[in-house]
């Protein structure tokens, strides 16, 4: 049986060429990937088999640039289903960079929960980029794990939470940042005040005008720097009279 | 302090200086704001300069020359151009110095140190777009009032969060859209709103074209660059000199063809015309609720719609008959502007009544002729005069504590206009953009380009 040929520039030979792409390859050889996923128009079925070939070379013995153009190419099209590969290299040195870079844009619960339970186990850098993508992702069920956060004795993740708290902008993460704004080391007070300021106007947002108002009003009181106090009595005054 | 070790601070450090920062306008209030809390006619304004590749040293040579402001500290990822910076300013306040009215000019490599200086008041940022919200949204929490050039951000979830933040500190923020400032631009718009040009029916505005992924060959980083702080919340990737010639710019934005810094022609050059479009369509604060690329609907160019039902074609430096409608009276068919004839194409709006062409360099022509009335502008300043235009309206600002010409929201929303472009061209569908929400209305593919994930620590 004669082999079959392939027509140059198919999406075989994309993927073929993605085994040993790396810094400097020619990317060209992997437009058909994109192709592909622009011929998708958009509907989320049809990018089901396209991340079906894609998400397992996350975990094949290719170079660093062929998998970081795979979380490329995951973060317009991932799902629920590439979560668990993503997961796994959250605390990668080189690549828990571009697993948030997919995983941060893939919507659901699962990639929410992925990126929770890799907080504990993650480290440095990578352990203060899921700290970001939670924040970015506005996850309230995260908001007790940031909490938990706020008092590790690495003072920058302690900050990097807290400001991720202000962006989640729950209740709970009100009343964590409440916390912290009293017991927090004075180099990481007005980070803390500031994270309060924007979750109060997410609360706001929310319709939970008393709690903002609450917040706004404590740190528009004296003791608090200048342009914190000031800040925060604009914003009761704008939302008294809103 | 002075930082040339490559290593970035710490977010420790950042959060303990930017902690002795925030102090800084009540230090500054007792120095420079007369009793009335606006600035004294005597105080200056202490500037910092962030980014000094082509439009940093411009700008530079700008303030440079007035006496409103002073510039204390200069910083960059590259030793060569922020050392060239330095000894620019040490050079025009020489005579100061010799006099003990000028301490000397400091240079960073880390603007976060820049930033943490309780004497510096405001900053020009020069960065580029994955780095301009970032550094905006940091400086405004350190209490510092900025000239930000545009685009603004890298991405349009950026732009509002940058936005955000300004306004919750009341920071004064000027964009450098400097179109806003010219007077042939504020005519124009002035003679829109007036309606002269009856209702709008078509808008032309230069240019298009964006960018894509690249993937250049690994090159050693060159001595006295920090690399990894010039990339900052853009994935990590191998230095190559066509992103950053060490020393010397070459280019306005060298690294523009790369999607991971930048949104390419329709961020760095095109969003001054898109900026104009807002303005004359009336929709500041607003934006189009629908973005078709070329070849798709019948659309011949990327066109926007805004909700009042105008069309926005991008044109390719003029009217091309056999893509645009020409407007009677137009004579230029097929003259291709340039920036070497002393203009740009820029923006033409047609209404019921006739249209109005608007460039740089004072450009300014309309059919009927009669629209424009009066108007006899020649150019007659220096470019780069701060004792008027867009410099001058932020310095005013500043003082007086309002809003600048081009603030915050104005940045923010022209920005997003050429993320909008941007995002049809990539995805190659035509879009329907909820301008209040900030959201495409059913493409998910769409919306998950509204955003990126940042390089930790970074975080806006």
């Amino acid at each position: 049986m004669a082999q079959e040929t392939k027509p140059a520039g198919s999406l075989d030979d994309a993927f073929a060429a993605l085994k040993t792409y790396d810094w400097g390859s020619d990317i060209r050889a992997l437009d058909p990937i994109d192709k592909a996923i622009e011929s998708a128009q958009g509907k989320a079925a049809e990018w089901k088999p396209l991340e079906n070939r894609l998400a397992p070379v996350l975990k094949a013995g290719v170079p660093r640039a062929a998998k970081e153009f795979v979380c490329r190419k995951l973060a317009l099209i991932g799902s629920a289903q590439s979560v668990p590969v993503l997961a796994s290299l959250l605390n990668d040195e080189e690549l828990g960079h571009m697993a948030r870079y997919a995983l941060e844009r893939i919507p659901g619960p699962e990639a929410d929960k992925a990126l929770r339970d890799a907080l504990p186990k993650a480290t440095g850098k990578n352990r203060i980029g899921i700290i970001n993508s939670i924040g970015v992702r506005r996850d309230a069920a995260g908001a007790a794990r940031l909490a938990a956060q706020l008092s590790d004795q690495d003072a920058e993740v302690a900050a990097a939470a807290a400001i991720a708290l202000g962006e989640v902008g729950s209740p709970e993460a009100a009343k964590a940042l409440e916390g912290y704004r009293k017991r927090a080391p004075k180099e990481f007070r007005n980070v803390a005040a500031d994270a309060s300021l924007a979750c109060a106007e997410r609360l706001l947002r929310r319709g939970r005008k008393d709690e903002a108002l609450a917040i706004f009003r404590e740190l528009g009181a004296e003791g608090q720097p200048a342009h914190i106090k000031s800040a925060a009595k604009r914003a009761l005054s704008e939302a008294t009279h809103a | 302090m002075v930082s040339s070790t490559g290593e970035g601070l710490s977010r420790r450090q950042l959060f303990e200086r930017t902690a002795a920062t925030v102090a800084a306008p009540l230090v500054l209030q007792s120095a420079i704001l007369g009793r009335s809390g606006a600035v004294a006619p005597s105080g200056r304004i202490n500037l910092g300069f962030i980014g000094l590749g082509t439009l940093g040293p411009i700008h530079l040579r700008a303030f440079l020359s007035s006496a409103a402001v002073q510039v204390l500290a200069v910083c960059d990822v590259d030793r060569k151009r922020r050392e060239t910076a330095k000894a620019a300013v040490e050079t025009a306040y020489a005579e100061a110095r010799s006099k003990d009215q000028y301490r000397g000019c400091s240079e960073y490599n880390d603007f976060r140190e820049l930033l943490a200086r309780d004497d510096i008041d405001a900053v020009v940022i020069t960065v580029g777009d994955r780095w301009n919200a970032v550094i905006a949204a940091m400086a405004a929490k350190a209490g510092k009032d900025m000239y930000c050039e545009k685009p603004v951000s890298l991405t349009i979830k950026e732009a509002r969060a940058m936005a955000n933040t300004v306004r919750r500190y009341h920071r004064v923020f000027q964009t450098g859209l400097q179109q806003r400032s010219e007077p042939q631009f504020r005519k124009a718009i002035e003679l829109i709103h007036d309606g002269r040009l009856g209702a709008l029916k078509m808008v032309y505005a230069n240019l298009p074209g964006t960018c894509g992924d690249v993937n250049l060959k690994p090159e050693p980083v060159p001595e006295g660059l920090d690399w990894d702080l010039w990339l900052g919340q853009a994935p990590w990737r191998p230095y190559n000199s066509r992103f950053h010639p060490y020393g010397a710019s070459k280019g306005v934005t060298p690294w523009a063809f790369c999607r991971d810094f930048s949104g390419g022609q329709l961020t760095n050059g095109s969003v001054h015309n898109f900026d104009i479009v807002q303005w004359g369509v009336g929709a500041d604060g607003s934006g189009p609720v629908e973005i078709i690329p070329p070849g798709v609907n019948g659309a011949k160019c990327l066109t926007f719609k805004y909700a009042n039902g105008v069309p926005v074609q991008v044109v390719d430096w003029k009217l091309d008959p056999k893509i645009h409608e020409i407007p009677e009276g137009w004579t230029d068919v097929d003259h291709k502007w340039s920036q070497k004839e002393g203009t740009d194409f820029c923006v033409v709006f047609v209404g019921e009544k006739g249209w109005i062409h608007v460039g740089r360099m004072g450009f300014l022509k309309a059919y009927p002729q009669e629209i424009l009335a009066d108007w006899n502008y020649v150019r007659k300043r220096p470019v780069g005069d701060v004792t008027t235009g867009h410099h001058r309206n932020w310095i005013q600002s500043v003082r007086s504590r309002q809003r600048p010409i081009a603030h915050e929201d104005i940045g923010a929303g022209s920005t997003i206009v050429s993320h909008l472009g941007n995002i049809a061209y990539w995805t190659g569908r035509a879009l329907h953009w909820d301008p209040v929400k900030e959201e495409f209305e059913g493409d998910e593919e769409a919306n998950r380009m509204c955003s990126r994930a940042m390089r930790a620590p970074w975080t806006i």
